[in-house]
């Protein structure tokens, strides 16, 4: 007994004695231990809305209508308070649908004249800035007319005024700071090529389409990414790109779990069969490109459970395959007819083949996605001419034509023009064996298409409309055939003339615009017409192209060619004389 | 009437569930009174439990109100100076607004508006801004459109009271005092509502405008942390009382667990084990108390021993000086034979003296067998010669011996025997000797009143009760009269030559054979005694078929207690209970 309750009494005092000595230090240090990784970051950013107040019966009539505005904008998120701004039998007419129309900021409101006793009307005037589609798509407008709209107010019994109707206007209206605040350009990513024509398989590809997705209080952002990625491309797009996502399929919930972003999805899908890559590429470039879920592993659920019923789908947070292929490739630049490649340091050799000898035949020349191809007009009026890059390559006529458009290739190795005597886009498939077909092109029907370029997503193509308007469209499949659709101006310029288009990627195309003495390269989003003004040196600029981060450009004269450093945001010259139009595979 | 029936049946039931209940409740009451009146253990445990419960909770209490003061005061600070800040960067913004109303919005991505701008810096929500923990709502309801949130905060989340005590403060001059308000608040989109701390404050502006300005911080963290806090506190504290239970529990034990033993080897002690010791082991109290037990131990066995072997030696004393009187009291019998049959030759006088010297002989020899008999008991030599026999023809052949004498002192029999014969398997001769003292005694303390016989038998006993009308007994007296040479009145003499040892050697036989001699009797109302016997010999006794009091007594004494307050006539029972 004496000896267990030495033991006990020994085993007590040491536990008493390291109790001590542990709570001395209030964090005992020590390490390095592993530590478990949690969740890093949020699946939303902060943001801001305009909380709408219900209407007071002292405010004045101009007031009452500033205040209709502020609830306009914060209608999607509180819509109860909008209607107590407008009388009984208006909030039962009213509708908030159609697009949102977007003016500038501090719109000028004015008494326009009272009515019979009861009856103010008061105008607001701003400058229309764009437009949201239902469809989400921001459509920006330029040069528009100020937009007047007449808001009707009577007074009642307890001498408040309530809008009775507004004309000259319908649906929500926003200005430029409410935008900002509530909406987000967000771009969604789809695989390339017509839904259900092209083996998704064979081209794996990535196409951006930018939208502006409506911050929700009570989701993450992340959510309604994935939501709106689900309900298909907007109209830009559509039959010219393909989703994993059938329809009916809905999110569940999008949340973060301990090292990973968990995506729960619900609805009529195929585990079995679904193209698990092609979901993990929209998903992984949707959320990512976005600024949500980087660097996190996401794991794709069913019905809460495992997407496949054996196994979890993840995402790893590095996806090391290239679905936007945009990979740095070697430069070219002609030298007297010829093509040389253009080194780090400056001027190169000269390819192999015809191409690469001197002569002045072959001009608008363009290089194929794998390098080996070089199409080029033919001074004489004698169409498109082809030719290898090798040794025993010689030219030799694929289209013919007088009046054709600069040749440009698609990624699967057809070569597009526009001839403008036929009216018509003509495509040639030399590898199926087959010679110059037209395309249809309803969107393009009697328009003086002057250049045809093809995206390097093979998915978008830019047309230039005489010198002063760039169209976007979209190579799509209608009723089984290729066919070029969904055109709508991108740009329109006046008192200007467009000098030349280049894609940089699938979503941002440069215009070299000329005015009278000012020359100017503007990078457009094609999305939503989001415009970036490079400057321009003082060497007039003569052509444009571009992959990527690397803009390269042609000078008028001196036969320079010059490369756009973002970072001192200038023109470097990379070849000094003797050169012209700089060239990259495609684009 | 099956419905009646029932009720009173349930409600029987229910009272009995009830007393049964309570019965048991007393029992399990009295069960753990005495447990706990019995275990020194179990109370030491349990006043160390009481003291370390209340210490543990006392501590307990102030830590964890402690530690929730310093968390909540601390995060309470940092929220208010953050809420501070940002109010007065609120203030900067709304008061440039006015002065620089007319400029135009310099940067390309700034908002136009001051109050979407310091909304922006505020929340984070601009292009490179952070979350911040806590979300912002301005609220200005009298100006439209200038009312701004973050997050998912609605006006409808601020608490009522502190919105009122705002809207109070406005008309007040210096309004810049903000509130605080800790509440549950279920914001737009959450399934369930969290701890929050809002921290309200109003932001004048020089045109006049008020704006409300809301801070919530959530406190979820906080109450999670504190009550893992407050968790781990109970459970500490729970494991603190429980080991200090075991300790109290062991510590007792090494002392009671001695103390038990000790009491043990007392009891085994007092119950007649002298060679009862305990084991001596170190050298503390407990051992020092087992020295000394045993020490007492063995002394109290060597004075018992000495005491025993006292009494051996004088037992034997009596016996040896009984028997060494035999052989001269033989001659000297001899010698007053002849003289007792030569008496009438003799004077008067010394024919007298013959015939006293005859008498006190016999008296003397009788006197002297007692004794030899005994001694005979004292040195445990008395043997039964067990013989199945009716108990009747015993008492029979008693009163046939005793007849001479009753008649010299006028005494009648009264027998009372069963028809039945009371078989029984005894020592003929030492029976018929208890008989014989009995009636004697009965005889010669009956005064001459009739002397009643009882005979009673049942299953397992028979009993004869011989029954005096003499002047009885005193209180306490009933036992007195088994000892040797006891007697009721020292000044009066024996008549009948009693030697004082017949009683007790009729106790000594009745033992013997396994039964009972008792005694009963009331100054005035006479004597009783009881002799009850087994049937089979060494069989234990349970019961006496005749009752130790008298039935008349018995009767009289239950007629007493019921006539007390009303005359009443006797019920004629007589069926007295055996107070055996």
């Amino acid at each position: 007994m004496t000896r267990t309750s030495r033991l006990g009494a020994a085993l007590v005092l040491a536990a008493a004695v390291a109790c001590a000595g542990s709570g001395c230090a209030v964090i005992p240090v020590g390490g390095p231990f592993p530590v478990e990784e949690a969740g890093g970051g949020d699946l939303s950013k902060p943001f801001q809305r305009m909380i709408a107040v219900s209407p007071r019966d002292d405010w004045s009539p101009q007031q009452v209508v500033q205040g209709l505005q502020a609830a306009m904008a914060a209608y999607a998120d509180d819509p109860e308070v909008l209607p107590g701004y407008l009388t009984g039998e208006a909030a039962k007419t009213w509708r908030p649908d159609g697009p949102v129309t977007v003016i500038g900021n501090t719109p000028k409101y004015e008494y326009v004249g009272k009515g019979d006793g009861k009856e103010v009307r008061i105008r607001l005037t701003g400058t229309p800035v764009a437009r949201i589609e239902d469809d989400d798509t921001y459509v920006p407008i330029s040069g528009a007319q100020p937009q007047r709209i007449d808001f009707l107010l009577l007074q009642n019994e307890q001498g408040a005024y309530r809008v009775t109707s507004m004309e000259g206007g319908s649906g929500l209206l926003l200005t430029q700071d409410d935008v900002s605040r509530a909406y987000r350009p967000t771009s969604l990513y789809y695989l390339a090529g017509p839904p259900g024509v092209a083996d998704p398989a064979t081209d794996r590809r990535l196409v951006a389409d930018r939208v502006r997705l409506r911050v929700k209080p009570t989701e993450n952002f992340a959510e309604t990414i994935v939501r709106r990625l689900l309900q298909g491309p907007s109209r830009a797009l559509s039959g010219a790109v393909g989703s994993v996502f059938p329809q009916g399929l809905s999110v569940r919930s999008v949340r973060s779990a301990d090292d990973r972003v968990v995506v729960n999805l619900s609805g009529p899908i195929d585990a079995g069969g679904v193209f698990a890559d092609g979901l993990k590429a929209q998903l992984k470039w949707s959320l990512n490109a976005n600024n949500v879920a980087n660097g996190r592993i996401i794991e794709v659920q069913l019905d809460g459970e495992p997407f496949f019923s054996s196994e979890a789908l993840t995402i790893p947070a590095i996806l090391r395959e290239e679905w936007l292929d945009n990979d740095v490739r070697p430069a070219y630049y002609t030298s007297k007819g010829a093509v040389h490649s253009l080194n780090d340091d400056g001027a190169g050799n000269a390819v192999q083949g015809p191409a690469g000898q001197p002569g002045e035949t072959y001009t608008n020349l363009a290089m194929s996605g794998g390098g080996d191809l070089i199409a080029g007009k033919h001074q004489g009026g004698g169409g498109i001419w082809v030719t290898r890059v090798a040794p025993d390559g010689r030219w030799e006529q694929w289209i013919p034509g007088n009046e054709l458009t600069a040749p440009s290739w698609h990624r699967d190795g057809t070569l597009w023009t526009y001839d403008k005597a036929a009216g018509a886009v003509l495509r040639c498939d030399v590898t199926a064996g087959r010679g110059p077909e037209r395309v249809a092109a309803p969107g393009l029907d009697n328009l003086d298409v002057t250049r045809l370029r093809i995206a390097r997503d093979g998915v978008r193509v830019a047309v230039t409309i005489g010198e002063n308007q760039v169209m976007i469209g979209a190579i799509t499949s209608g009723a089984g055939a290729t066919m070029l659709g969904n055109f709508q101006t991108l740009t329109t310029v006046k008192d200007e003339e467009i000098r030349d288009i280049a894609w940089r990627d699938g979503e941002r195309l440069l215009v070299l615009v000329q005015s009278n003495a000012v020359q100017s390269v503007r990078e457009i989003n094609i999305g939503d017409g989001e415009t970036t003004q490079l400057p321009t040196g003082n060497k007039g600029l003569k052509s444009l192209t571009a992959l990527s981060d690397r803009v390269l450009a042609a000078t008028q004269d001196g036969g320079e060619v010059l490369e756009f450093k973002r970072e001192s945001q200038a023109w470097t010259s990379k070849v000094e004389s003797d050169a012209d139009s700089p060239l990259f595979p495609l684009g | 009437m099956p419905p009646p029936k029932t009720k009173r049946f349930r409600r029987r039931t229910l009272r009995q569930i009830l007393g049964g209940v309570r019965r048991r409740a007393r029992r399990a009451a009295g069960t753990v009174r005495r447990v706990w009146r019995r275990s020194l253990q179990l109370q030491v445990v349990t006043s160390t439990l009481v003291i370390s419960v209340t210490v543990v909770v006392v501590l307990g209490v102030f830590l964890s109100d402690q530690i929730n003061k310093s968390v909540i005061t601390g995060r309470q600070d940092a929220a208010a100076g953050e809420a501070f800040a940002d109010r007065v960067q609120i203030a900067d913004a709304l008061n440039q607004e006015l002065d620089d109303q007319a400029k135009p919005a310099s940067g390309k991505n700034a908002p136009a508006d001051p109050l979407d701008a310091v909304m922006e810096t505020i929340t984070g929500s601009g292009d490179d801004g952070s979350k911040k923990r806590y979300e912002v709502l301005i609220l200005n309801p009298a100006s439209p459109g200038r009312s701004r949130a973050s997050g998912n905060v609605m006006p409808a989340n601020v608490p009522e009271p502190l919105q009122q005590w705002l809207h109070r403060q406005v008309e007040k001059v210096p309004n810049d005092k903000p509130y605080l308000h800790k509440a549950y608040i279920k914001f737009t989109g959450e399934s369930q509502s969290r701890l929050t701390l809002v921290i309200g404050g109003l932001v004048s502006v020089d045109g006049g405008a008020t704006y409300e300005v809301y801070h919530f911080f959530p406190f979820s963290e906080e109450e999670q942390m504190l009550s893992n806090v407050r968790l781990a506190i109970v459970v500490v504290g729970f494991g603190l009382v429980l080991l200090l239970a075991a300790i109290a529990s062991l510590v007792t034990r090494q002392v009671v667990s001695p103390v038990r033993l000790a009491r043990q080897a007392a009891e085994r002690l007092a119950s007649g084990k002298l060679d009862e010791r305990l084991r001596v082991r170190g050298e503390d109290d407990l051992a020092r108390l087992a020295a000394s037990f045993n020490e007492m131990a063995g002394n109290l066995a060597l004075k018992i021993h000495q005491l025993e072997e006292l009494s051996q030696v004088q037992r034997q004393f009596v016996s040896d000086v009984s028997h060494e009187l035999r052989t001269p009291l033989t001659t000297v019998r001899m010698a007053a034979d002849l003289l007792y049959d030569a008496r009438e030759d003799f004077e008067p006088m010394a024919a007298r003296s013959a015939e006293l010297m005859q008498a006190q002989l016999e008296r003397f020899e009788s006197m002297l067998a007692d004794l030899l008999e005994i001694s005979r008991y004292d040195a445990g030599a008395a043997t039964l010669d067990l013989d199945s026999v009716d108990v009747r023809d015993v008492v029979l052949r008693a009163i046939g011996d005793s007849e001479a004498l009753a008649e010299r002192h006028n005494t009648r029999f009264e027998l009372r025997l069963p028809n039945e014969p009371c078989m029984a398997e005894v020592d003929n001769r030492r029976v018929e000797r208890i008989l014989r003292n009995l009636l004697f005694n009965a005889i010669e303390h009956g005064e001459g009143k009739d002397v009643v016989v009882t005979v009673g038998a049942d299953r397992d006993a028979v009993a004869v009760a011989v029954r005096d009308h003499g002047i009885g007994l005193k209180p306490g007296e009933e036992t007195l009269v088994f000892d040797r040479f006891w007697r009721a009145d020292p000044s009066r003499a024996r008549t009948i030559g009693g030697t004082g040892l017949g009683l007790a050697i009729s106790r000594e036989d009745a033992t013997l054979h396994g039964g009972w001699l008792q005694a009963w009797g009331q100054p005035g109302e006479g004597t009783q005694f009881r002799l009850t016997l087994p049937r089979e010999a060494g069989a234990d006794l349970k019961g006496s078929p005749l009752s130790l009091v008298p039935p008349e007594i018995e009767m009289r004494r239950t007629w007493r207690g019921q006539m007390t307050p009303v005359l009443l006539p006797a019920t004629g029972d007589g069926a007295g209970h055996d107070e055996d």
